[in-house]
Order: structure tokens, then sequence, then C-alpha cells
């Protein structure tokens, strides 16, 4: 039996490292049916499904899993889902759906992400989910939907804490030193650092290769990192990373300034916004050829923004733009819908009555107007506010 | 029509001879209509001066009561694409006319807020539908609509409106609402609309739901309110030096005002010459905020490009650029 299988943890108190998680579940158990879904999201071997399996266990409730891989399509998410949403348990015993890796599901086909968000809103059984990457544009239905939880990589003071009850129970003698550089390596992922604890075990090695690398996806901040500290011709940088180059460039947009300042950051922003005329020409054209120029100002063009190297560290974030606009939306929907239909009434577009709303705002309260924009209750109360 | 406390509305001329200004145009298009046969139309020319109003007189003309059955309003820069555009003028075109009109009229608002290639794609509509439908196309630019349509299409050029012109309908709107306004309150009017019939009356009514009796300094507080005053604090911060501030309070005024990345250079380029700093800079300010806007229609994403506009003026405010 593989050690990350048999050291998988059962119950809460053995997860270790993401109280705050555990906090969360617990919540939203409690809390049900007013949120319906959670969203567990987080790098690999953070313990999402561990979490989930935890939970349920905790509350004696019994899991229906969903693999999103196996359930690409309508046809078996109704078949395997309906039922289990729709009729209680044979042994009378309440039910969790796991659904494991929703960044799976495809985005718009059949079956996808909106099979999903019809489910949440048609379970009778709290769903919980797991996801590496929660951003992605596709998963915004379903960020809407659900309460999000994140799982932080665990730190390497845990890592080496659960590593040491592991060699001590299965008898295997390493230094602390060996530990640690397994939870180093590891990068905050508890099965990797179990799967590399487990094939040390019987050698008499001391050390750990550092350099045998695990085939995994690089870090985008590992990536960030490179290309903000390192002068290099980092052409192919963004190859190990799974994001798309757009992603990155916003990823790349957020953390300019907490790297570069004057020169360097005007200079680095001119490399942005070449890449993004580039892009501009290409989807306005669709030549793709140019996708080349927009790869390489985007990458050695903002590596070479600053005269030499940099050192020290850096705590990059989030690209935080897209949620801002995403989360301005969602609260500016009543402010869209009445312009809409005061631009309707009056002739002109829904832009412009958007950018007067302020100016308009004293006579869309009046309630003649309300009436003859036939505005709703919540819009109403919009303008109250 | 019900009676409407919307002013823009209530007092929207709805024959040609109420029209204020644009004598010339109503006097063509006036004849065209009486013939009962109207070619496609395009209007060209600012916000604000008529071209929506006259559109809604000539089906009004055609039509009599009926018309709103013969007519389809579609304003292209809310539409989400020319494919929404076309099934829209599809699903409308398919019927024939009522009265003794032998087409229907479709009144494409904002039609340069349309790609080149959909503006193509609009061409073949036109040309389908010829027979059923009349298009009325208006835009700010008419160099930005594409040569084909144009030549299909009779032009007229709207002009700016006089100030006597404004000055007669803000009067006349004053009349009938019982409102005082001083001589000083209309002239701070007419600037603050620069030339917006409708934003003139915008601001009037806003400013009339404070009191009846208008002052200066009331239409001043009313219009300065809705300006994207706050751009001159995210350019405070850039040449101080200070990126991040500045960028975050961009990215809330353009959220707030819901205004576009086009916008917003455009009232960095005015603010400018507001400020405190040495005319030398204000040229290079100038110079950088023209090459962003350039790039801007050329690139896909406006917010980069205005942040790229604030890193170059750091460095303008250390005097390095």
């Amino acid at each position: 039996m593989q050690l990350a299988e048999k050291y998988r943890v059962k119950k809460y108190e053995e997860i270790l490292g993401q109280d705050k998680a555990i906090i969360e579940i617990k919540e939203f158990l409690k809390q049900y049916p007013k949120k319906r879904a959670l969203v567990l999201y987080g790098p690999a071997g953070t313990g999402k499904t561990c979490l989930a399996w935890a939970a349920a266990k905790e509350n004696n409730l019994e899991v229906l899993e969903l693999n999103s891989s196996d359930l690409r399509n309508r046809a078996k998410l109704e078949e395997i889902a309906k039922p289990a949403t729709e009729q209680q348990s044979l042994f009378k015993k309440g039910k969790i759906i796991l659904m494991d890796e929703v960044d799976g599901v495809t985005g718009t086909d059949i079956g996808g992400i909106p099979e999903v968000v019809r489910l949440i809103h048609s379970t009778r059984h709290p769903i919980v989910m797991t996801c590496n990457d929660l951003w992605q544009s596709k998963l915004s239905p379903i960020r809407a939907a659900s309460k999000v939880v994140e799982m932080k990589p665990l730190d390497i003071g845990t890592i080496v804490s659960i590593l040491s009850r592991i060699c001590e129970k299965e008898g295997i003698k390493k230094e602390p030193q060996f530990m640690k550089q397994i939870a180093i390596k590891s990068h905050g992922d508890m099965r990797a650092a179990i799967n590399d604890l487990h094939s040390y075990a019987d050698t008499g090695d001391m050390t750990v290769d550092m350099t045998e690398k695990r085939d995994v996806e690089e870090n985008i901040f590992n990536v960030l990192r490179r290309l903000f500290k390192e002068r290099q011709e980092f052409l192919d940088l963004f190859d190990s990373v799974n994001l798309s180059l757009d992603e990155i460039f916003l990823w790349i947009e957020e953390n300019i300034p907490k790297e570069y300042k004057n020169e360097e950051l005007a200079k680095a922003y001119l490399a942005l916004s070449n890449a993004d005329v580039f892009r501009g020409r290409i989807y306005k054209n669709q030549s793709w050829r140019f996708l080349i120029y927009q790869n390489i100002f985007q990458s050695a063009g903002i590596s070479f923004a600053k005269p030499s190297q940099l050192l020290g560290f850096t705590k990059y974030e989030r690209p935080k733009r897209v949620l801002k606009i995403w989360l301005h939306n969602q609260k500016m929907s009543q402010k869209k819908s009445i312009s809409k239909k005061f631009a309707h009434y009056v002739h002109c577009s829904t832009k412009r009555a958007m950018r007067d709303f302020e100016l308009l705002r004293p006579m869309l309260k009046q309630p003649s107007t309300q009436k003859a924009l036939k505005m709703s209750d919540e819009e109403i109360g919009f303008l109250n506010r | 029509m019900n009676e409407t406390n919307i002013w823009t509305e209530k007092f929207r001329p709805s024959k040609f001879d109420d029209v204020v200004g644009q004598q010339e145009i109503i006097k063509r298009v006036k004849s065209l209509v009486q013939s009962m046969n109207i070619p496609h139309l395009l209007f060209a020319g600012p916000a604000g001066i008529g071209k929506s109003t006259l559109a809604l007189i000539i089906v009004k003309d055609l039509f009599g009561e009926r018309w709103r059955e013969n007519y389809l309003e579609l304003n292209a820069s809310d539409e989400r694409g020319i494919d929404v555009v076309r099934q829209k003028v599809k699903d409308f075109a398919r019927t024939k006319a009522i009265e003794n009109v032998p087409f229907k009229v479709i009144f494409l608002d904002e039609a340069d807020a349309l790609t080149k290639e959909a503006q193509q794609a609009l061409r073949r509509t036109m040309e389908n539908y010829s027979n059923t439908c009349r298009f009325i196309m208006s835009c700010n630019y008419s160099s930005r609509i594409i040569d084909p349509i144009q030549s299909r299409c009779v032009v007229f050029r709207f002009k700016l409106l006089e100030k006597k012109d404004i000055v007669r309908v803000i009067k006349k709107i004053c009349d009938k609402e019982n409102l005082k306004i001083s001589d000083e309150a209309l002239e701070i009017l007419y600037e603050s609309a620069e030339g917006d019939c409708r934003r003139a009356i915008n601001i009037l009514q806003a400013t009339a739901s404070i009191s009846p009796d208008i002052t200066a300094e009331m239409i001043k507080m009313i219009s300065s309110q809705a300006k994207p005053t706050d751009i001159k604090i995210v350019l405070d911060y850039a040449l101080s030096g200070d990126f991040i501030n500045a960028r975050d309070k961009l990215l809330d005024v353009m959220l707030k005002e819901s205004v576009s990345g086009t916008d917003i250079i455009k009232a960095i380029q005015k603010e400018i010459w507001n400020l405190q700093i040495e005319p030398e800079i204000k040229v290079r300010l100038t110079e950088k905020t023209g090459e962003a806007e350039f790039r801007m229609i050329e690139g896909s994403d406006e917010f980069v490009q205005l942040q790229a506009l604030l890193a170059s003026f750091i460095l303008a405010g250390q005097g390095k650029a």
C-alpha cells in the first residue's frame, strides 16, 4: 500500500495546517441550505479531498462521488446526479455530493459547467467541490453559486511533523534535516512529500536529490520570481506553467509595481503595452503569427526592464482586477438594468445612461418615472439605498 | 404617449417645425418624407443635437399613430454583436409595413460603434431587406462608417447647436415648468453642456429637483458632480510617484462612472492643462497621452494602456521623461 494512501487523514483533528478551512466547512454544513455548494480550492496535495471526506465522516454522511472526468456529458450527469439529489439514501443516511476537480469540467459544452450550476440549484444534499484554479473565467458561474474556501499550501513545519510521525510508525529512520529537505522540495504538497519519503524509505540515503523535479506544473509564483528577479531571454518561460498567455498577462500586470519602480516600471509597462498591441492585432485579424511578439514582449521585455538582477523576497499577489470588475458588476446589476430601461425610453444608449447616472438619479427617484419605466422593486430599492 | 416627467422626452419635438437648429437638414428631410419614399439616411454629428429626434419625427410623420409597429430602434453600442443586430432586423423585416407606406424604418443609433467587419455584414443586410426596410443610421463621425454604406445613404451632417438655440430650448422648459433661471445660470448651463442639448436638459432637471429657483452655483455643483473629476486625483498620485494608488483609483473611477478607457484618455488630456506643473512637462504628458490613445485602438485591453501611461507620468513627474 502506498504510504500516501495509508496515511490519508480521516478526521478533522488529523488535518493539520488548515484550521481556517475546517471552520469554514463546519459552518457550511451547519448553515446548509443557505449556501448549497462549497468549493475547496488550492494547489495539489493540500488536503481538499481529505477534508471533504473527513467532513462526511464527522457528520455521519454518505459520500456520493461524482468524478468530473467521467462526467463530461449531460446524459451521465443526469443519470447519476439526479437520482442522488432527488431521492433519499437507502439507509436513511444523509449525503454529501463530492465533485473532485471541477476545473476538469468543460466550460460551455452540453453537460458542462451549466449543468453543475443547475445541480447546485436543484440539489437536496450539500455539494462539495474541489479545484486547483478557481479563477478561470469558465468557473465564474460556479463561483457565484457557491461558498468558496481556499486551502493554502502547507508550511514546511507542518509537513516535517507529519513526516516524522509517519517515520515513527513505519520504523523509517531518517534525520530531521532529511525530512526538512523533502518538505522544501514538496512546495507545500503533502502528497508529494509522502511519496518522496516512500521512495527513500528503504534506501540509506541521507540527502534528497533536489534537482529531480516532479513533472508537475511550475508554480506561477516561481515563474514570476524568475521573470522579475533574473535577466534572461525567457522565450520558453511560460511553457512550464499551466496558464494561458492572457492569464499570465494579468499576473504580470498585477505584480509589476511590486518589483519595479520609476524607469524600470515605465519600461516594463511599455513592454506590456507592446504585448497588448500585438494581442489586439491577433484578436482583430486572427494573425496568430503575432503571438511570438506578444510572448517576447511579455517575457524578455519584462525581464530586461531592469538594469541588473534583483535580490530579496517579494510576495506576489493574485490578479485582482478581473475579480474587482466582476464583484463590481454583481453590485451594479441593478444600475445597469435601470439604465437599460431608461435608455430605451429616451432613445439613447445604455452606456450613456450609465455614464450620466448620477445626473439622472433625482428624476429616476420620482415615482412617476419609476412607473413609466416599469421598474422592479429591487431596482427601486437600489435607488433608495 | 403617456404624460412623462422625463424632460428630455416630455419636451422632445414631435413635428418638423418644432425642431430647433439644423434648419437646412429639416427642410430637405421634410420634402423627402412628403414624397412618401425615403432613401437610407445617415445622420452624422456629436451627441445631443437632434439626430434621434429627427428619426422619430420622420416615422411619426410617415406612419402617424401606428409608428411604433413600423419602427425598430437599435443601439449599436449596446447590442452584443452584429449577429444580434442581423437577427433583430430579420425578425422585424419579415412582416410587411402597414398603412400606405411600402416600407418599415430601422433606426440604428451609434452605428460607428460597429467594427468594419460588422459594417460589411450590415451592408449585406441592408441590401437583402431594401424592398421592405429603410435604414436611418446615426454616428458621431461619418469617417468611421465604411464607404459602401455611406454610398448607399444620403448623408446629413448635423451641426453643433448654437448658443441661442440651446438657450431657447431651456427658456421654454423653464417657462412650462415654472422655473426661474438667471442669465448667469443659463450661461454656465450652456458651457457645461458643451453643445449637447440632452445633457443641458438633464442638468436642468437634476438642478430643478433641488429648487425651482436656479442659480449658477447650483448648476456648477450638479454638473461637476457628474463629471469624472477624480481623474485629477489619479494624475496627482501618478505625478507624485505613487503608482499603486494611482492605478487603484483609476480602476475605481472607471467602474464607478462606467466610463470607457477612451473617455478616460480624453479626460486626462483635458486635465493635464489644469495641473500646476511646467508647461514643458504638459507638452510631454500630452505626447504620452496621444500615444496611449493610439495604442488603445490597436490593442485589446484599455486598462493596460492606461497603466502604461500612468507609469510614464511618474517619470515625467520627476522631470526624467
